[in-house]
């Protein structure tokens, strides 16, 4: 028993460096973007986080760099995107489960499992060659036309390259995320449950409405990890989003997000003192973001039975 | 039944599947293994006479060079004709930017560099006393001379005349609109729009910015003391909601086709290329030029040129060839650079590079091969750079 | 109360054709997208042929050239990843498989979840910092490496859910021959769970392959050189679609949409297969 129990143990030893090696790299990671984010902590503090400047110079003292606009940016596409994927998916995940036809039904989920895992520049070539004129000229332009004078509207679309169009990509691209953690919580309900409901003389309307209250946690947590999604897209944005330091509240204005912020200037950053270090400044605020928001999701599924 | 028959299938696919990545992963460790093989003997030679140019041309030699976008159709034509030329060579240059270009040459992730602006004095002290492995002793030439020029995409107008002034109004955002008095003022005649003008600049570090700043600050105060010049500068009309970042020349150039009613500034041969409308600027005798051979020739006839020594590239003056005086010179005119190491630690890749800077310098100058929109360098200066550099 | 009744049946109604018109809106733009990819690709790979996959990059404006140095350069990276990646992920996984309970095992399920939703671009500029600028040059192995962080991930989580789903009684059979752990692990189990370690696999592959965002400052890119050494740059087929869709040149968009098609059809022949095998895959 006792010769057993080493065994047993040296296999464990085996295992764990391997274990610890994607630690260490995550850990690293952290390490590696703290590190590298300290000069421009020590050059200009938290003002790197609250300003919108972007002031690139070959004399250090003059360099200053804010990255607020590529937060809100991101922030702003990515709540967008969540807003477009809210009911595309809690929509897509009841009628594939309840109400799809057998015949149709299998060949939806694959749909949308493809969609899930199709190459982002894929989504990039089309969001910038097609998506976007579209939605210039039949919603962008139409708005912009009747509904100006409300903010949301106020701003010219010019390229189409915009918050908005960025945000209808990201929700086309997470919806499928989305729905497939809320049409696991769904699936799995009882059956019970909607038996007794049918039973009461419900409508299906009806039936649906309180079936989805029962699976809210999963919706919270499949939006949560839509958004974390969303916020770390790179490539696909930065073709859409129209790479400009602006904050503005209307939709069809240009701006930055973090990561294609990072995309556009990271490559030509190394000729100046600070810039290196501002883009692993915004690099580790979009960790952060990125971490919160999967750990709170990953935890809203685990607590209510929804495990992944 | 159906699953069965999935379990028979897939065990048999994914087999394939990993005897053919298996097969590729070792034919890649192969060739790494080849190509280690391949330099490193040539490393420890005793003497320098000893590795022959025959031994060199049978060698395959790949170059990396990233940087300006502003050369870049010019860079590609000469590594077409070159590669052609020389088969044992092989050259990618991409084009990220100057900054970029600079940047990894700094770095020395890229064997050579492009840069339109001279490096700064900051940049090269950091390449002389903290160099990267790749290699020491940066040298910096003039390859050829290019305008900036500025392009218009307003459906109905066809001639444009602007001066400095105006044109900094204008990409300041302190005019807003098309038929602003000033432009309508230059430009008799023309039925201008009322519409507002979309300023496109580039997003990236640029030469290309760096040089048409740099002009605007020569011809207007306001802008050298409100905005000033440089790679990368703050502009006023994206605050405005009326600026749009491009990457790259290309990017830029891809959103004023896209754009109506958008003005902006790139390399001339890009408006060649994809037949864009140039904007007539006036010249600092008060004529309207617009930019080809003859008035870049103008202009760099029209200045004693000082071209500094490779190896003290940052000593030259951007300013010299911008503004200059005479009747026919185009006002924005400037040279672009290559970055190249004067000693390489691999001497084979050292060999490929100078050859391939000699033969730009010399027969890459031919105007056969000089793309469109580019002007040569006269030989004066080629030959200067060439023996001053040693190489 | 019929008029109730009435208003109840509309609302349903209303209700079934509002989440079925929802529905085709959420796949809608797959279809969009697959034939705008094959109305603008299909007519490239047909105009350019074989030369297509073969050759280099063709000069702005002028003909269509080829994409050959980043098909290659996507094999390598690919397969170079996986060489990278897999032994870890495996191994990872079936340490969160064996010892689920412990604190360890507890902390890399969570942490293998986290890096699955990781914003790609972090771990490419990460790898930009640790390997790029010590080697002094931008490299198929610092490429292969970021994606090799983005692939494990899915090939541990796949591999730690085949073995757990394997029936007790494996296990115990295994056990009572008098095979030590390890044996059990290897000889028996992993025989047992290597379909659906073999998913995670090709999943990861299939992700990794349409990967851009980790390699924009890692891979360099390469155009008109197919392979130069595993510490030289190298091209990938999104790569440069990205880096192309950024151009003026009609010709160099042309090349991207073929490039798009080609990329969709790597994807969609690694993928479909898997996902028709399959109920459902996490992605």
């Amino acid at each position: 028993m006792s010769k057993e129990e080493r065994y047993i143990d040296t296999f464990k030893y085996f295992l764990l460096p391997f274990c610890l090696f994607v630690f260490g790299l995550f850990a690293l990671m952290l390490a590696v973007y703290f590190s590298a984010s300290i000069p421009i902590f020590q050059h200009e503090g938290i003002k790197i986080y609250t300003t919108n400047i972007w002031r690139a110079s070959e004399n250090p003292n003059k360099e200053f760099y804010g990255v607020l606009a590529a937060i809100y940016g991101s922030v702003y596409t990515s709540v967008l995107a969540i807003l477009i994927a809210l009911p595309l998916s809690v929509s897509f995940a009841v009628f594939v489960i309840d109400y799809a036809p057998q015949k149709v039904k299998e060949p939806l989920i694959v749909a949308t499992d493809v969609m899930a895992g199709l190459p982002t520049i894929i989504y990039g070539i089309w969001g910038a060659f097609v998506l976007v004129p579209l939605l210039k000229k039949y919603v962008m332009d139409p708005l912009y036309a009747y509904l100006s004078f409300i903010p949301l509207f106020s701003f010219k679309p010019v390229t189409g390259y915009s918050y908005f169009s960025a945000g209808v990509l990201l929700g086309i691209m997470v919806t499928p995320f989305a729905s497939a953690i809320i049409r696991e919580a769904y699936r799995s309900l009882p059956f019970m449950y909607r038996e007794a409901i049918y039973s009461l003389g419900a409508t299906r309307y009806e039936a649906t409405k309180i079936l989805i209250k029962e699976i809210k946690p999963a919706i919270v947590a499949g939006l949560l990890l839509a958004f974390g999604r969303a916020i770390g897209e790179t490539v696909a944005v930065s073709l859409v989003i129209g790479n400009t330091f602006n904050i503005s509240p209307s939709l069809f204005a240009p701006g930055y997000t973090i990561s294609s912020l990072i995309a556009n200037q990271f490559g030509n950053a190394f000729i100046y003192k600070y810039m290196v270090s501002a883009l692993f400044a915004a690099g580790l605020s979009l960790f952060f973001i990125g971490l919160a928001v999967n750990i709170l999701g990953i935890l809203i599924l685990r607590r209510y039975g929804h495990v992944r | 039944m159906g699953k069965n028959i999935y379990c028979l299938i897939i065990p048999y696919h994914m087999k394939k599947v990993f005897v053919v990545l298996s097969v590729l992963v070792l034919a890649a460790a192969i060739a790494g293994c080849a190509q280690q093989h391949k330099t490193t003997p040539t490393a420890p030679t005793t003497t320098p006479t000893k590795t022959t140019p025959a031994k060199t041309t049978t060698q395959q030699v790949v170059l990396i060079g990233d940087g300006a976008t502003f050369p870049w159709p010019q860079i590609t034509n000469w590594i077409d004709v070159y590669m052609k030329e020389h088969p044992n060579v092989k050259i990618e240059y991409n084009g990220g930017g100057s900054g970029k270009g600079q940047a990894d040459f700094a770095a020395g992730v890229v064997d050579f560099a492009g840069s339109d602006p001279p490096l700064k004095k900051s940049l090269w002290d950091k390449l002389v006393n903290h160099p990267p492995a790749e290699g020491k002793g940066p040298l910096q030439f003039p390859d050829i001379i290019g305008a900036v020029v500025v392009c218009y995409n307003v459906p109905g107008v066809k001639h444009l005349r602007l001066d400095g002034k105006t044109l900094a109004d204008i990409f300041m955002g302190k005019i807003k609109y098309w038929d602003n008095e000033e432009i309508k003022k230059l430009n008799p005649g023309v039925n201008l729009p009322h519409k507002e003008i979309i300023v496109i600049h580039r997003s990236d570090a640029s030469g290309t910015t760096d040089i048409f700043t740099t002009y605007l600050c020569l011809v207007s105060p306001e802008w050298n003391s409100t905005i000033g010049a440089g790679k990368v500068v703050n502009w006023p009309v994206d605050k405005m909601g009326r600026g749009v970042g491009g990457k790259g020349n290309p990017g830029v150039v891809a959103e004023l086709k896209n754009t109506p009613y958008s003005i902006c500034y790139t390399e001339l041969s890009y408006a060649i290329k994809e037949n864009l409308k140039i904007v007539a600027l006036k010249n600092k005798d008060g004529y309207f030029v617009l930019p080809n051979a003859t008035t870049i020739k103008a202009a760099a006839s029209h200045v004693s040129m000082y071209i500094a020594p490779p190896t003290a590239g940052y000593k030259e003056n951007l300013r010299q060839l911008l503004n200059a005086p005479g009747k026919d010179s185009y006002p924005i005119v400037a040279f672009s650079h290559l970055l190249v190491w004067k000693h390489y630690s691999d001497p084979v890749k050292g060999k490929a590079v100078h050859a391939f800077i000699k033969w730009i310098l010399t027969q890459g100058q031919n105007d056969k091969y000089i793309v469109p929109g580019y002007v040569g360098l006269p030989s004066s200066i080629t030959q200067k750079v060439l023996s001053e550099a040693g190489i | 109360m019929s008029d109730n009744l009435n208003i109840r049946i509309l609302k349903e109604k209303l209700f079934l054709i509002c989440i079925g018109i929802l529905t085709i809106a959420t796949v809608f733009p797959l279809f969009h997208i697959m034939y705008s990819i094959i109305a603008n690709g299909l007519p490239v790979l047909i105009k350019g042929g074989w030369s297509f996959l073969t050759g280099t990059l063709a000069p702005p404006g002028d003909g269509l050239g080829g994409i050959g140095p980043a098909i290659v350069g996507t094999f390598i990276l690919t397969a170079l990843a996986s060489l990278i990646g897999l032994p870890v992920a495996v191994l990872t996984g079936i340490y969160a498989a064996e010892y689920p309970n412990s604190l360890i095992g507890r902390a890399t399920r969570t942490l293998l979840m986290i890096m699955m939703e990781f914003p790609t671009i972090l771990v490419g500029l990460f790898v930009m910092n640790l390997v790029v600028l010590p080697m002094g040059s931008y490299s198929a192995i610092a490429g292969a490496l970021s994606l090799a962080i983005i692939m494990m991930p899915y090939v541990a989580v796949y591999t730690d859910e085949a073995l757990k789903s394997i029936p007790p009684k494996y296990r115990e059979g295994a056990f009572a021959l008098g095979l030590t752990r390890a044996k059990v692990v290897f000889k028996v189990l992993i025989g047992l769970a290597r379909k659906g370690i073999m998913t995670g696999v090709l999943i990861g592959i299939a992700k990794v392959a349409g990967e851009t965002a980790p390699l924009l400052f890692t891979a360099g890119g390469a155009s008109r050189v197919y392979f130069d050494g595993l510490n030289r740059p190298i091209g990938a087929i999104p790569l440069l679609i990205y880096n192309l869709v950024q151009q003026p040149y009609t010709n160099y968009h042309e090349i991207a949409w073929g490039a798009s098609l080609l990329l969709m059809i790597i994807f969609l022949g690694l993928f479909l297969p898997i996902r028709l095998s399959l109920k459902e895959v996490k992605l």
